[in-house]
């Protein structure tokens, strides 16, 4: 069963900060900020000290999308391309330099960081998956939110999609819509919300590369009312339908 | 299947259950200063083809190795599900770094990465792209990693990857790879070892870090074995450190068996993540005293290949695998637990397997815990 309920959304990139803001991006859909990070001002002092500006994004998305009653109740998926990698070549940089690693550094700059941060920030005790799928970030981490749905059913999913620009060393070997953005989907197998079917199949049709990340095209094709969205600009495509 | 105790099944299987640590081996060119004991693969590995050069490190190297000895099962899996219908879930939490220490290096002395390199050596998503590009499939293809339960959690996935109907045959595992990150990232958090770990000892005190890869091909139905029961959770403590109750992998264990629709009476063995820091064996042992009236034996297989951190389980997994695979009209023969024999009063107890010993065929569990709180525990069975 690949239908699903999307019961809501959240979205942040510098500039672009709430429903509203989204709504008319939507319209006239541009590039997307850069730079910046949230405030993230809900987080303990404590916990937010330690948050990268990727961790900032992807916990404020979750929170803002992910109702305080279930915060603690849902599954989650966090999909990141390059997650903490800045963070790790970074570290890798101290070794090259003979230089001792910081432990705690070190044990942040795990894929699945803010996974840890967002369970202990929101006391949430559920099963969690991090994934990373190249160009197939976004919608891979769309399937692995269906596969949690897949294996309970009774349980939302909460879809936490974000990434930051490479380290500038890195950067030129990527080609992609640099961005500083995150993007939260609820999804559900009932309840209020539109219903989506998704499905994946190899090249049909042309893919002209985006100026901006999936996960924004994604939201821009469901705030408007075109029936289908196709995305993929590798070998893979990845289709969503309304189903009403 | 590849790691330190060797290449393929028929090679691994005699020296699991001989308990045999001798393929163990020193590093000193890995953490300044310090000799480590490592669970390395040695030999050269399988080059990866120059059309894929981008993909060439020796993370993705390894994968490679541990395919060639399941190539034919996997052309055949391909040919029956088409390439459109076969999906690639891996697991990993190094994928390229090694190489990337390599070309940082380089960097640092020249002034410019090393011309070999490529993104997508170190990215995440290319380990599971290398599997995808190299047989030339279409289907869903991604990496998970959740530190030390992504082998694990790439089974879980491809078997609800079958389930939606989106893919009919999935090529699942995980390899890592030994690098200076971890080594010195594990040394700075004090948690490894200086002699060869000692999983449940009150003389324990640290990992052996490993490497190795194990892939599956994960289809509908069949005759092989199964994959019965999936359980995962999240601790919501720290994040490098178990919550010390043990309740993150007591509701793995637990939610598993309800997965599988099992009393914990019914488990006939049971693969601990057994890491040997005095943190991991107190709690895991106190949540499988929760978990089971009477625990069945258990064992560690990292004092045999180290911790091959995302990999891990994977490896795991496919020695439970193997422990069913190899089973007689007589029962399983059991992989015995490495360790000094010094009985740690203050753990929980729990059953270690002794050489030579055996058990009545029955489904058996693989428990993984990783950092950020992330568990996930499978269970496998021999059919009918």
């Amino acid at each position: 069963m690949t239908r699903a309920v999307l019961q809501g959304w959240s979205a942040w990139a510098t500039g672009r900060e709430d429903e509203a803001a989204w709504r008319s991006w939507a319209e006239a859909p541009e590039a997307l900020a850069r730079d910046g990070r949230p405030e993230a001002g809900f987080l303990p002092p404590m916990l937010r000290r330690r948050c990268s500006a990727l961790a900032r994004i992807m916990l404020t998305v979750a929170f803002e999308c992910a109702p305080p009653a279930i915060r603690d109740e849902v599954r989650t998926v966090f999909a990141s391309r390059h997650g903490n990698i800045n963070e790790s070549i970074d570290l890798l940089m101290r070794l090259a330099r003979h230089q001792p690693l910081s432990p705690t550094r070190f044990s942040h700059s795990v894929h699945n960081a803010q996974a840890g941060l967002y369970s202990i920030a929101a006391e949430n005790r559920r099963p969690s998956s991090s994934i990373s799928a190249q160009e197939d970030t976004f919608a891979c981490g769309y399937l692995e939110a269906l596969s949690h749905l897949a294996r309970e059913p009774e349980q939302p999913v909460l879809l936490v999609v974000a990434d930051v620009p490479l380290a500038e060393t890195f950067a030129a070997m990527v080609e992609e819509p640099t961005a500083s953005y995150g993007v939260a989907l609820m999804l559900a197998s009932r309840g209020p919300g539109p219903e989506l079917d998704f499905a994946c199949g190899s090249e049909d049709g042309d893919a002209s590369p985006l100026a901006w990340p999936d996960a924004a095209e994604f939201l821009r094709w469901l705030l408007g009312d075109e029936p289908r969205l196709q995305l993929g600009a590798g070998r893979r495509r990845w289709s969503w339908t309304r189903a009403h | 299947m590849v790691n330190a105790l060797g290449r393929g099944l028929e090679e691994i299987w005699p020296r699991l259950l001989d308990g045999d640590q001798s393929h163990l081996s020193m590093r000193d060119d890995l953490v300044p200063n310090r000799s480590l004991l490592l669970g390395a693969v040695r030999g050269n590995l399988p080059p990866v083809p120059a059309s894929l050069r981008r993909y060439a490190c020796r993370n993705n190297a390894m994968t490679l190795a541990a395919l060639e000895t399941i190539e034919d099962a996997v052309a055949d899996g391909i040919r029956a599900a088409g390439r459109d219908r076969v999906g690639v879930v891996m697991g990993t939490s190094t994928s390229g770094v090694s190489d990337a220490e390599e070309a940082i290096r380089h960097q640092h002395e020249t002034g410019k990465l090393a011309p070999s390199f490529f993104y997508e050596q170190l990215e995440f998503g290319g380990a599971a792209g290398f599997v995808s590009a190299l047989l030339g499939l279409t289907g869903p293809t991604y990496t998970l990693s959740t530190a030390c339960s992504s082998g694990a959690r790439a089974l879980a996935s491809a078997r609800s990857l079958l389930d939606l109907g989106i893919c009919d045959a999935v090529i699942a595992g995980a390899t890592d790879t030994l690098c200076g990150l971890t080594t010195n990232g594990f040394s700075a958090l004090q948690l490894v070892s200086d002699v060869v770990t000692n999983p449940c000892s009150r003389n324990r005190n640290g990992l052996t870090l490993g490497e190795g890869s194990a892939l599956f091909l994960v289809t509908r139905g069949g005759d092989g074995i199964r994959l019965r029961g999936v359980g995962e959770s999240s601790e919501a403590h720290h994040m490098s450190a178990p919550d010390p109750h043990g309740e993150g992998a007591e509701t793995a264990m637990r939610s598993a068996l309800r997965d599988a629709g099992l009393e914990p009476g019914a488990i006939a063995y049971l693969n601990l993540h057994g890491t040997g820091t005095p943190l991991n064996d107190a709690m895991e042992c106190r949540a499988i005293a929760r978990t089971f009236p009477s625990p069945p034996p258990c064992s560690s297989t990292k004092p045999l290949v180290g911790h091959a951190l995302g990999a891990a389980g994977a490896l795991e997994a496919g020695f439970c695998w193997l422990t069913l695979h190899q089973r007689d009209a007589e029962g399983l023969s059991l992989i015995p637990h490495a360790w000094d024999g010094q009985v740690d009063p203050e753990l929980a107890p729990v059953p270690l397997v002794t050489k030579g010993m055996r058990a009545a065929v029955g489904p058996v569990m693989s428990n993984s815990f990783g950092f950020g709180g992330n568990n996930c525990t499978l269970i496998l069975e021999a059919p009918e």
